[in-house]
């Protein structure tokens, strides 16, 4: 399977982490990893750009984060999803939704006329 | 919810706190993600060092990273706010030149202005520290000699007794004193001898202890002092049990009972004020109509208005007049608020002038900005045109513009800060004086804030103008015109050129002012007229009444001390007298002559006098024209004999010699003769504000010895600084009570006297320099940038035959028509400060003519040099790239 185009990926990497995040706290690493293990791999992006959207909803107040210590022992920030957070990826993920019925909608039919 | 949100705040505050903690740890995770993403690779059997470079590449730049991070991390506004003062900042970056100069030119024109607007604020503008200082009067007696003469005791006690428009009606007179602790050699004090409601009517009380006493006035319970707050801190140490303390003044006990306020510091009206003594009338003073004795300061009643007070002295003056006209015909009175007197007409002229000036500065500065800002606005014309052809909206176009021109006077706002600083600072220490006073100048921040928006609307408005006249311009005409932009512009280009032209005529303007201005204050420094200050040594004495009662007793210690600083090594001659050649003359007498018509009471003429030891005029280098100096022969017994100078010879007596003929002072008591002996040459104050000779009057010291006395001491083969200590040990070896003040070669002590006229020249000359080096950067950058514009133009010139010269000329040209439009409009405009200057300073010489034709010629200089380096680069022309640049 071909590679997601990097411009359809803007703007989705925060509903992404807050999905990643929905079910467990994990730190920078790990949500990397689930997101590109569970989209087989076709989500790649620098991973350096989970940082600032991190920090980003963060600051919104979307997820928090803690210091903890990871399998391997070292520390490591881990962080979750905030009840807003939860709200906000519900939210995301009705719009994301609707629009991708509504694109879907409109691309079969024109590949029915 | 509420406990989610307060999280959230809690963030937000927790990262304003720890920013250095917030970059530690972003680095931590940072490095932690690429740690796991090379051990990763690792496992994937790559080596350490291809690991790393892999998990880098996978992880991208990680400082771009860091930086979105740290915008995350700011409120988004801020965040957005910050990438467009990065952005200004880089740009400004780009070109240091242009930027360090429009800084300076900010910092310079703001500061400057702010330091001399400090300057006026404190001079002019700030009140006196007096309650309601407005309902303040000053009280005068005008006569022919004097327009703002002291009144006499008599007189001023029937003021007192008038039913009238004042509160308060306070009388002070100057008394410089000696004050000693105990155990402690006596000093020189700077007092006031007071009538008892004078802090009440100045609406000050003392701050520690307590005023006077009405009943204090009388002669032998005034024994009590007042002290000013400095007097406190710089002779006691601020000691706490002040009040109450015993103290010598001229001899006699006295006690401190209370200390002034320290915001009672006036300079401007009282002068620095030590002491502060009930004046102690005796009886005969209080009957005494004749002598002036006192200046009034009174209180006006809170709905009494200036004209009103005005009008009742005047009319107290006219009944005066009436009723003893012996004493008071042919004089007047007037109540002047003191809030006009303290600044004093030469003061306010100055100011207004240097104000006046500094203002020149300011629009200089902003107009160096303009063309700056325009030009490189114009430059970047095809950039503008591109990114709207693009798509850009106004704002954004506008966006980095304005962030650079705010950065732009931010930058320069803070450098003037320093300049005016600096400034103030440094008038502050010019004013400081051998006794250690000084007058402090607070930065006025108001000023500071007015200039600062002054030149930031400037530097908006020339720097967005031609950006907004930018985006109208035909797009596709700016983007065809060429590679280097539509500077070419006709209307652009006459703007530009017309700042520049009024720059030359501001600089004009500027220049004549100060030279004129600098040349009359050093004429005013180094004019000497009527005698010489090289190589002269001069200290003010003054005796204790109470150890000096008696004229013998005076006449032996100044016999004493002639003999023994004649005895110094390197004095080559000693005088006392009353008074110096070049100050005050501050004591007038009228006088009449023997064999001339007796004037009409009131109408006498005056002389100044000058009481002078044998060896004065030889001292202080005055020449006798006729007759001879004092010798030993007028002994105190002797005849009275007087010298007086060439003008009043000429005025009285006319072509006939004066020799031989006799005045006798009109001083109430029987009149009593003396020969004049000798003539000498006029002799000049060297006051800027002081009148032309008048009629100076000699007499012998012995005939009338006084307290207070100046020592003169002419050197020979040493400098004059060389004798200082020897004349001081010296006296206090005679008496170890006297103090000796301003002890110090005659020049030094002129050129302090004169220190606020010398500020005034130091400032000045600033300005000048600072408007000639600001029009010169003017000139330089506008034809370098005509020049740099015009290179295809010159290329093409020279492929069809012109020679370099030619182009060099051409350029030259430019930049000299521009100097001479300007310092033709110019010239005008330096009539003008010649008038002002000459309505101001009656002193300072009017040969204004050779002065324009100095400076026209000097900026002509200053702007064939400006041109002449950008037209040096016309010979390095390389004509393929200026016609392949296109």
């Amino acid at each position: 399977m071909d590679k997601v185009p990097k411009e359809l990926l803007q703007g989705t990497l925060d509903l992404l982490i807050l999905k990643t995040l929905s079910t467990a706290s994990l730190h920078g690493w790990d949500i990397s990893k689930r997101i590109a293990i569970v989209s087989k791999d076709r989500l790649s992006l620098k991973q350096g750009s989970l940082y600032p959207a991190l920090h980003r909803l963060e600051g919104r107040g979307w997820i928090e984060a803690e210091w903890g210590v990871s399998e391997a022992g070292r520390s490591a920030k881990f962080y979750r999803l905030t009840g807003a957070g939860r709200k906000q990826l519900e939210t995301e993920i009705e719009h994301w939704l609707s629009f991708a019925s509504a694109m879907t909608s409109v691309l079969q039919m024109e590949a029915l006329s | 919810m509420n406990g989610e949100r307060f999280r959230w705040l809690g963030t937000r505050v927790r990262r304003l706190l720890r920013r250095g903690r917030q970059e530690a740890e972003l680095d931590a995770e940072m490095q932690f993600h690429l740690d796991q993403l090379t051990a990763e690779f690792r496992a994937e059997g790559m080596s350490e060092g291809e690991a790393r470079q892999a998990a880098r590449r996978e992880f991208g730049t990680a400082e771009v990273y860091r930086e979105e991070t740290r915008d995350a991390w700011r409120p988004p506004g801020l965040a957005d706010l910050w990438r467009s003062v990065r952005f200004a900042g880089r740009s400004l970056a780009r070109s240091p030149g242009f930027t360090l100069v429009a800084v300076l030119t900010l910092a310079l024109g703001i500061g400057a202005n702010t330091a001399m607007f400090s300057v006026m604020h404190e001079i002019l503008l700030r009140p006196l520290p007096y309650r309601d200082s407005e309902q303040l009067d000053n009280i005068v007696r005008v006569t022919a000699q004097n327009p703002k003469g002291l009144v006499s005791v008599a007189d001023y006690i029937d003021l007192l007794a008038a039913p009238g428009v004042y509160d308060q009606v306070a009388a002070f007179v100057d008394a410089d004193m000696s004050l000693a602790a105990p155990g402690r050699p006596a000093e020189f004090a700077r007092g006031l001898r007071v009538s008892a409601n004078f802090f009440a009517t100045a609406g000050v009380l003392p701050g520690l202890g307590r005023d006077f006493r009405a009943d204090e006035e009388t002669p032998g319970r005034n024994r009590v002092l007042v002290i000013s707050h400095r007097c406190w801190v710089n002779r006691f140490g601020g000691v706490a049990d002040i009040v109450g303390r015993a103290v010598r003044v001229d001899g006699e006990p006295h006690e401190i009972i209370g200390v002034l306020p320290e915001s009672f510091s006036d300079w401007r009206y009282l002068g620095w004020i030590d002491l502060f003594r009930p004046l102690g009338l005796s009886r005969d003073e209080i009957t005494d109509r004749r002598t002036p004795a006192l200046e009034l300061m009174a209180r006006r009643a809170p709905a009494v208005s200036a004209a009103e007070a005005s009008g009742f002295v005047a009319q107290f003056g006219e009944r005066l007049a009436t009723d003893h006209p012996d004493e008071n015909a042919g004089a007047s009175w007037r109540a002047i608020p003191l809030e006009v007197v303290k600044s004093g007409d030469t003061a306010a002229v100055s100011l207004t002038m240097l104000i006046g000036l500094s203002g020149f500065v300011l629009l200089i500065a902003c107009s160096n900005l303009a063309n700056l800002l325009l030009a490189r606005t114009m430059a970047r014309a095809r950039e503008f045109a591109l990114r709207a052809a693009l798509g850009a909206s106004r704002l954004q176009l506008l966006r980095p513009l304005i962030f650079e021109t705010l950065l732009l006077a931010l930058a320069g706002g803070v450098g003037a800060v320093l300049v005016a600083l600096w400034g103030t600072d440094w008038l502050t220490a010019a004013s400081t004086d051998d006794q250690g006073v000084q007058v402090i100048f607070p930065l006025v921040w108001s000023v500071l804030g007015w200039a600062f928006v002054v030149s930031l609307i400037t530097a908006l408005a020339f720097g967005l103008a031609p950006a907004l006249f930018a985006m109208r311009l035909d797009l596709n005409a700016t983007l065809k015109s060429g590679a280097r932009g539509t500077t070419g512009d006709r209307g652009h280009l006459r703007l530009r050129q017309g700042i520049i032209i009024g720059q030359f005529a501001l600089a004009t303007v500027l220049l004549t002012g100060a030279i004129l201005f600098v040349r009359g204050l050093d004429d005013l420094n180094n004019s000497r007229e009527g005698w010489e200050s090289d190589d002269l040594v001069t200290g003010t004495v003054l005796l204790p009444e109470t150890a000096y009662a008696t004229p013998v007793a005076i006449i032996a210690f100044q016999q004493q001390t002639l003999q023994r600083l004649a005895a110094l090594p390197g004095a080559q001659s000693v005088s006392l007298s009353y008074t110096m050649p070049f100050f005050g003359w501050a004591e007038s007498r009228k006088f009449r002559v023997e064999g001339q018509e007796i004037p009409e009471s009131g109408r006498e003429p005056a002389a100044v006098i000058n009481g002078v030891s044998a060896d004065y005029f030889v001292t202080v280098g005055t020449r006798l024209l006729a007759g001879r100096m004092f010798d030993a022969r007028d002994t105190a017994d002797a005849p009275r004999v007087f010298v007086i100078n060439q003008n009043m010879a000429e005025n009285l007596f006319g072509e006939a010699s004066a020799l031989g003929r006799r005045l006798a002072w009109l001083d109430g008591g029987a009149l009593k003769w003396g020969e004049i002996v000798g003539v000498v040459r006029d002799v000049r104050s060297v006051f800027p504000g002081a009148d032309r000779v008048r009629f100076q009057l000699y007499q012998p010291l012995v005939q009338e010895p006084r307290l207070k006395c100046e020592i003169a001491v002419r050197t020979a083969g040493v400098a004059p600084s060389a004798l200082v200590t020897g004349i001081r040990k010296t006296v206090t070896e005679i008496d170890p009570d006297l103090p000796l003040r301003k002890l110090t070669s005659a020049n030094a002590r002129i050129e302090r006297a004169n220190y606020q006229v010398g500020v005034l020249g130091g400032m000045l000359t600033s300005f000048a320099v600072l408007g000639l080096a600001l029009s010169s950067l003017g000139i330089y950058g506008a034809i370098a940038r005509t020049m740099a514009q015009r290179t295809s133009e010159f290329g093409i010139r020279l492929a069809l035959g012109a020679e370099v010269r030619d182009i060099k000329r051409l350029v030259l040209m430019t930049g000299v028509k521009l100097s001479l439009v300007g310092s033709g409009i110019g010239l005008f405009g330096a009539i003008g400060v010649t008038r002002l200057m000459a309505a101001g300073f009656p002193r300072i010489p009017q040969e204004s003519a050779p002065v324009i034709v100095v400076v026209t010629v000097l900026l002509l200089g200053v702007a064939l040099v400006a041109s002449y380096l950008p037209a040096r680069n016309a010979g390095r022309i390389n004509l393929c790239d200026a016609l392949r640049a296109d």
